[in-house]
């Protein structure tokens, strides 16, 4: 079910509204590997990944009716349908806060080993970019972007005093950003 | 560019809010902004195009059979609405939507009451920050006023031990004996402050190497061409001050030689770093 061709955007999201197969066959190949990168990130478990991005398609499929063009791109709305999918499923996974947290602490500890960059995704340049933000700069981002985290739980993790977070966090983008020019 | 749109960019609720980091308040605040000035949605929207790049980058392919799967779902669900069997399979947890109407005084107590308590939620979260802040900045002060204090504890020591010292060297009964190195170590000196009055014996330590942790030097009197054990002294932070020894009445030389720990009954002359004559 490879599509030859590309579609638009706005093709695209005419055509999820008219229930084409063929549309949303090419919308699967082309974002698929990213969303599922996603879940991934977020719940560290493949299952329940795999389980994530089939409640994300459907989602997608039954809900695209719902979906404002005025307020942002389509990619933009499936990565918040995954990042949200996926948090909840984690969320409901570790039912305390304190579990939570554990968690996250101990994927802190992950980052103090090597970089855990899949040899297959790497021609695309991801590890020239995690190797060049420090440590504090890649888990502050994952906190966030992956886990859901709060600006209190972040500077509970991280010791950092709260105020700073946001700080911290504009710094990590800014040096993510420039680092991704380079790419 | 508009003060109140630079505001927005350089306050870091753009990041905030692409990273996910941003509160509810902070979410409003950035979308007004956006829909008040094109320059904030441009930005928002370029930092978000690089976010988006930057999950990108994380791609994995998903297993081959999770696409049939999905399209088992979906084919299925597509018959059924065809043939009008499927229960109308509204999915309403990503959306809620639901309406309760009540009378209308009590929806103006419930909104000052919600107004109330989100003004004392951000003055609770702006005091919260306010206190942590002044809390870091306590504890700073706290623990540099303690290392100055010791610091200042230390000096005042080591001043008063050496007015002390210049105390006994000002007296002028004190005699001093300079013990220059012996040829083994013809760079050792070390001079011996004998109060001809009082008869007590303090020893400085010019130069000496460091003892090994077992070792400790030992002063010498040679009476009648004998040694009498004056004791033993330590380097460490007083080798620089008068230490007291035994009193002695009369000398013809002092030496020091290196000892084990406590001392020696009688000097290992081999080991004698320095010598000098008393008259």
């Amino acid at each position: 079910m490879e599509s030859a061709f590309t579609y638009t955007e706005s093709e695209l999201v005419q055509g999820l509204k008219a229930k084409d197969q063929k549309v949303f066959g090419y919308l699967y190949d082309r974002y698929s590997p990213a969303l599922y990168g996603v879940a991934l990130k977020v719940l560290n478990d493949e299952s329940n990944a795999n389980d994530v991005l089939q409640e994300v398609f459907l989602k997608i499929w039954r809900n695209i009716d719902r979906y404002d063009e005025s307020k942002g791109r389509l990619f933009t709305w499936m990565l918040n349908i995954t990042r949200n999918s996926a948090i909840d499923t984690l969320r409901s996974k570790a039912h305390k806060m304190d579990q939570k947290i554990q968690d996250i602490g101990d994927d802190v500890h992950l980052y103090t080993g090597n970089l855990t960059v899949h040899p297959s995704v790497d021609h695309l340049g991801l590890s020239k970019v995690l190797e060049k933000l420090t440590k504090e700069q890649r888990i502050i981002i994952d906190l966030a972007y992956y886990k859901g985290c709060t600006q209190e739980e972040i500077s509970k993790v991280l010791e950092i005093p709260l105020g700073t977070v946001k700080t911290r966090m504009r710094n990590a983008i800014i040096q993510l950003r420039n680092l991704l020019k380079l790419v | 560019m508009r003060v109140d749109a630079s505001r927005f960019i350089s306050s870091g609720l753009i990041e905030a809010y692409v990273s996910g980091l941003a509160t509810s308040n902070e979410v409003q605040e950035l979308e007004r902004g956006m829909t008040q000035y094109p320059e904030v949605a441009a930005a928002v929207n370029d930092c978000q195009l690089d976010m988006e790049q930057y999950v990108t980058l994380q791609s994995k392919t998903p297993p081959a059979d999770l696409k049939h799967r999905i399209f088992h779902i979906i084919v299925n669900e597509e018959a059924a609405r065809e043939s009008g069997t499927l229960t109308t399979e509204t999915d309403t947890e990503e959306f809620p939507e639901t309406k309760v109407y009540v009378s209308s005084s009590w929806r103006w107590i419930a909104a000052a009451a919600i107004l109330l308590l989100l003004g004392s939620l951000l003055l609770n979260y702006v005091f919260f920050g306010q206190i942590n802040d002044y809390k870091g900045r306590y504890e700073a002060l706290l623990s540099t006023q303690n290392t100055l204090a010791s610091e200042s504890n230390l000096y005042k020591t080591r001043v008063e031990q050496m007015e002390h010292s210049m105390d006994l060297v000002k007296d002028p009964s004190m005699k001093t004996v300079k013990m220059p190195g012996t040829k083994p170590f013809p760079s050792a000196l070390a001079t011996v402050y004998w109060n001809q009055q009082s008869k007590e014996v303090f020893v400085m330590v010019n130069n000496l190497p460091e003892p090994a942790a077992d070792k400790q030097y030992q002063l010498w009197a040679i009476v009648d061409g004998k040694p009498v054990d004056m004791g033993v002294f330590e380097m460490g932070d007083h080798h620089e001050l008068l230490q007291k020894m035994r009193s002695i009445d009369n000398a013809e030389m002092f030496a020091i030689t290196l000892e084990k720990k406590g001392g020696s009954a009688v000097p290992t002359l081999d080991q004698m770093y320095v010598a000098g004559k008393a008259s």
